[in-house]
Order: structure tokens, then sequence, then C-alpha cells
């Protein structure tokens, strides 16, 4: 058991935005989180990263409690996250996006040696801007990409940091039909070629059926389903919720 | 393919830091500031700039605002003052305790309210500073002189060479402003410094790449501190006395006035924006006692046509230009 989440509940107010939930990723699978709006999705997604605080519960990585790491500590353990909406660094390049992110575990605070000879971060960087296809827009700065190469940059960022375990928030959100595809296959390949880890929220459903291993539905909180993509869409309660 | 290519590598310019050539020619060209402007105006134009230059490295890189950066040139400038004054001390060493107590207070004051963001965070360091102006106004005052600033400031000599004299003055502080310059040029392209500028422009992205952001920009304060503190501190060498006035509020004000005007965030902006602001300064106060109203005229002015600093909007428009060209 890679990462697992024990009764974990995360309290804003008096909404319950997760409520007792168990969450298990085995190493090497892939996982997806659905559920309708506002069913606590993107919130469980945070207190595994480390964005949040849980009210109340615990997480483990490989049985080391991390409840109360916050989110750089929790990066540098190997679990990292995407965002739903971008978060890249706009004016800065491409390349240097990507950059920044693969000289985490390399260096952070020298001062003075030249970025550029640090030849591991930038044979690690290169790498990386392949496996997410943006070599054509190296040098161009992030803010200048369309929406669809920003969803890839994203991930690109976050797989530079060498991950354990990739917490995707709905990678393929605002994609045509075309580019969701090849998103897909692209996290397959991350899945299958470089044994990643992958916890994926998705809303769109074809998605989440063709590549994940098993499914957690989620509805008002609370786990509702887990199980895999067939026993999940025969669900009753799932058609119920999901279908209305 | 290979055009794109060719795209590429003429787009690579974009983001490089300054060449060394901008950084050598700027050293050059600073080496005959004299012969057109008066000495002393040079002078303090260079000092300026290395405060500017610290500055700009909070502000402009670190996307940090501090209001109260006078409190760390103005400590820089009493502490290298009193050493002068009262413990008859060398050149090296005022000048190391007029950098150390203004790192020691931004280790304080980083300790005390780095967590705090954008305008508390300003409004936090302008406190700081004032506390330090009314402190040197009254309660210290048989020490520091109150209202009258610290006068009686010994010429200082560097290898029993005197600087005393304009010139020879002049040349010290450029050799300090191009060693800072060259320290600046460097700390831009290491790894922390591509931290600063992404923390700049996403702290939680920063975060969530595993970075202690919080670090990044503690350590950016005390950075920026030196800075400041050798600049009050050759101020003092300069003038022979330490004004209150350096500690005031709008000696804060004024550097971010200077910074703003010649473009945060680029690598000259801070030499320029000094540059522009002294030497209008000095030529207008020689003809109106009223010069505020004709600066602030003019600034209101390059403002408009320079949204992003001078230095900022050349960059700017040089970058459009580029991209125009390599996505043709």
């Amino acid at each position: 058991m890679l990462l697992r989440t024990e009764k974990i509940c995360k309290y804003f107010g008096g909404l319950k935005a997760v409520d007792e939930v168990d969450f298990v990723l085995k190493k090497g699978q892939l996982k997806s989180i659905i559920g309708p709006n506002g069913a606590g999705k993107t919130t469980l997604f945070n207190l595994i990263a480390g964005a949040y605080l849980p009210t109340k519960g615990k997480v483990f990585l490989k049985d080391k409690d991390i409840s109360r790491f916050t989110l750089n500590r929790v990066s540098r353990l190997g679990v990292v996250k995407t965002y739903q909406i971008n978060h890249i660094f706009p004016t800065l390049s491409v390349f240097e996006n990507i950059r920044i992110a693969a000289q985490v575990r390399k260096t952070s605070f020298n001062f003075w040696r030249h970025a550029a000879s640090y030849k591991e971060v930038n044979e690690l960087a290169e790498q990386i801007m392949t496996q997410v296809d943006l070599q054509e827009k190296r040098n161009w700065p992030a803010s200048t990409l369309s929406h669809g190469e920003r969803r890839y940059l994203e991930i690109g960022i976050a797989l530079a940091t060498r991950p354990e375990i990739l917490l995707l928030d709905e990678p393929t959100a605002g994609m045509s039909c075309a580019e969701t595809n090849q998103c897909a296959d692209m996290i397959k390949k991350l899945n299958t070629e470089l044994g990643l880890s992958i916890v994926l929220v998705e809303h769109d459903m074809s998605v989440v059926m063709s590549i994940s291993e098993e499914i957690l539905v989620m509805n008002e909180g609370r786990t509702l389903v887990e199980g895999t993509p067939r026993e999940v869409s025969d669900n009753e309660e799932v058609q119920r919720v999901y279908l209305g | 393919m290979v055009n794109d290519n060719t795209n590429t590598t003429k787009l690579q310019e974009l983001h490089a830091p300054p060449k060394p050539v901008v950084v050598y020619g700027t050293i050059f060209v600073l080496l005959f500031l004299p012969l057109v402007l008066s000495t002393p105006l040079a002078t303090e134009i260079l000092i300026w700039a290395i405060f500017g230059m610290g500055f700009n490295l909070l502000l402009g890189y670190t996307g940090v605002l501090s209001f109260g950066h006078a409190a760390y040139f103005g400590l820089g400038a009493y502490s290298s003052g009193l050493a002068f004054r009262y413990l008859d001390a060398s050149l090296p060493v005022g000048i190391a305790a007029g950098v150390l107590a203004p790192m020691l207070l931004a280790c304080f004051i980083g300790a005390l309210a780095i967590r705090k963001r954008g305008v508390y965070f300003a409004m936090i360091s302008l406190a700081f500073a004032q506390m330090l102006y009314f402190l040197a106004l009254s309660p210290l005052k048989h020490i520091t002189r109150g209202e009258d600033g610290l006068t009686h400031i010994p010429a200082m000599a560097i290898f029993s060479f005197s600087l005393g004299k304009p010139l020879p003055l002049y040349y010290f502080v450029l050799v300090v402003t191009g060693v800072m310059l060259f320290v600046t040029w460097r700390i831009l392209q290491s790894p922390f410094g591509k931290l600063l500028q992404a923390f700049r422009e996403n702290e939680e992205r920063a975060k969530a790449c595993g970075y202690n952001t919080t670090m990044v920009k503690f350590w950016s304060l005390v950075i920026s501190a030196f800075y400041a503190g050798l600049a009050g501190s050759l101020n003092t060498v300069y003038l022979g006395y330490v004004p209150l006035t350096t500690l005031f509020w709008l000696t804060s004000g004024t550097m971010v006035m200077m910074t703003i005007l010649g473009g945060k965030g680029t690598f000259l902006g801070p030499l320029v924006g000094v540059g522009v602001f002294l030497f209008l300064q000095n030529t207008i106060s020689l003809i109106t006692p009223r010069w505020e109203l004709f600066v602030g005229a003019i600034f209101v002015a390059i403002i408009l046509l320079f949204p992003g600093g001078i230095m900022g909007t050349l960059e700017e428009k040089m970058m459009a230009y580029r991209m125009k060209r390599a996505s043709k």
C-alpha cells in the first residue's frame, strides 16, 4: 500500500466537504475519483497533497503519517498535485517553467552557480519537454501557450519534480475531444511506461472508464462506491447520483 | 522543422539573463560618468543604484513590496557613521558594520513578518522603519545627534589613498557598484535567482513543486538588506555625515518610485531609474525651489509613455518584436 487515508475529514464551517473517507492507492495503480460537482473530490486531493490540513483523520504515505505536512514537504516526499485551473509561471519560458521544477531535488538556494551548469537538471527538463510534447514552444513565454498546451505544461511541471504519486486534477478540463483523447493516452503512458502511481480527478467519463484500474465515487463528501470501472458503471446508486 | 529550429534559437535570447557584455559595458560606460555629470551627482547615482539593485531583487524579482527599506539604508548609514565617529573604525570595518546590522534587522523583521503578504508586509516594514526613525530622532539623541544628523565623521581612506576628494571617491564607489552589478547578475542566473522569479510568478505552484517559499522570501529580504546597508554605508562615506532623513519613510518612497520608474524586474532598471530621478531632481532644483512639481509631472509623463518603467517597457517592446519575427 503506497498511500492511504484513514477516515479523513475536512469541514469548512458547517460544510462537510470531505467526511470520513478511506482512500487507498496501491503502487503503480491508476485510480480515479469521480462524483458530481461539490462531491469533495478536489478537497480530498488537497488533503492528500498537503494543501489543506485535515479537520480529522490521517494520511499515510508508506505508513508514514503525513497528515500535518505542508504542501512543499509532501511534494518533496514525491506526492505532487496538478491544478484544475492552470498554475504555471506565466512570464517565464516554457523550458524555464519545467526546469525550475526539475531543480528542486538538486539545488534551490545556491545563489552563485549558473543554473544552466546543472547538467542533470537540464537533461531532466529536456526529457520532460519531450514527454509533454512542448519542445517546439521551448523558449516561448508560458503565457503565450494555448489552453491545451498549458494543460500539458501543468502536467510537465509536476512531472519534473520526479514524483512517485501524481495527483491530476481534471487534466483534460477545457480540452477539445481530440486533445482529450491524446491527453488520456499520455496519462496511461505515464502510468504504464514510467510506473507512476496516479490519482485522477476527472469529469470526462469516457476518459475515466477507459484508463483507470479502479474508481472511487464520491457524493456529498462521502464515499459512495469503490470498484473497477465495470462495477462502478453497473452500480445502481452511481447511476442514480450521476445520471439523475 | 528547420525553420522552427532557427526560430527557437532567435527566441532563446528572450529569457536569457543579461549577457556579460551588458554587465561589463555598463561598468565601462560608468567610468566616464563624471565627464558628463558633476562628480558628486554621479557618485550619488551609483550609491542609490546599489540600493536600487537590492530593492529590485525584492520588489522586481521576488514580487515583495517593502515600504520600509529606509530602515536598512538608514541603519547601514548610522552603523557605519557611529563606527567611524566613535570607534575610529577603518573603512572596511565601518562598511562591514553598515552591512551586517541591516542584515540582522532583516532577519528579525523577516522572522516576524515574512509570512504576511502584499500590503500587510509593506505596512509592517513601514512601521519598523518609522520606529527606527523616531528612535534615532529622540531616545538615542545622545549618540545619533537627533535631528541634526550624525556629524563630524572623518574623511576616509583606503590603503592610505584618501577618499576625501570627489573623483577618487567616485571611482571607489564605482568599484563597489561594479562588484554589486556582477553579484546581481550572478544571483539572477543562479538556481536561487530563478526561484525568486518563479515565486513572483506563482507562489502556490512554487510550493507545490516542493520549495519552501517562506525561506525564498526571507533570503530575498536579507540579501536586499545587504545591498541597502552597503549603499547606506557608502552614503555616509560620501556625505561625511548621516542625515536623519536616511531613516525617514520618504527615503523608502523615493526608492519605490525610482525602481518603478526604471522598470522593476529588469537588470538595468534601478540604475536607469535612479539616474533619471536624481538627474531631474538636481537639474530642476537649480532652476526652481518647487522642483517636486515639475519632476512629478515628468514622472507622470514617463509612466504614461513607459507603463512598465523605462527599461521594462523597452524590454517588452523588444520581446514583442522578436516574438513576431519568430512566429513568421
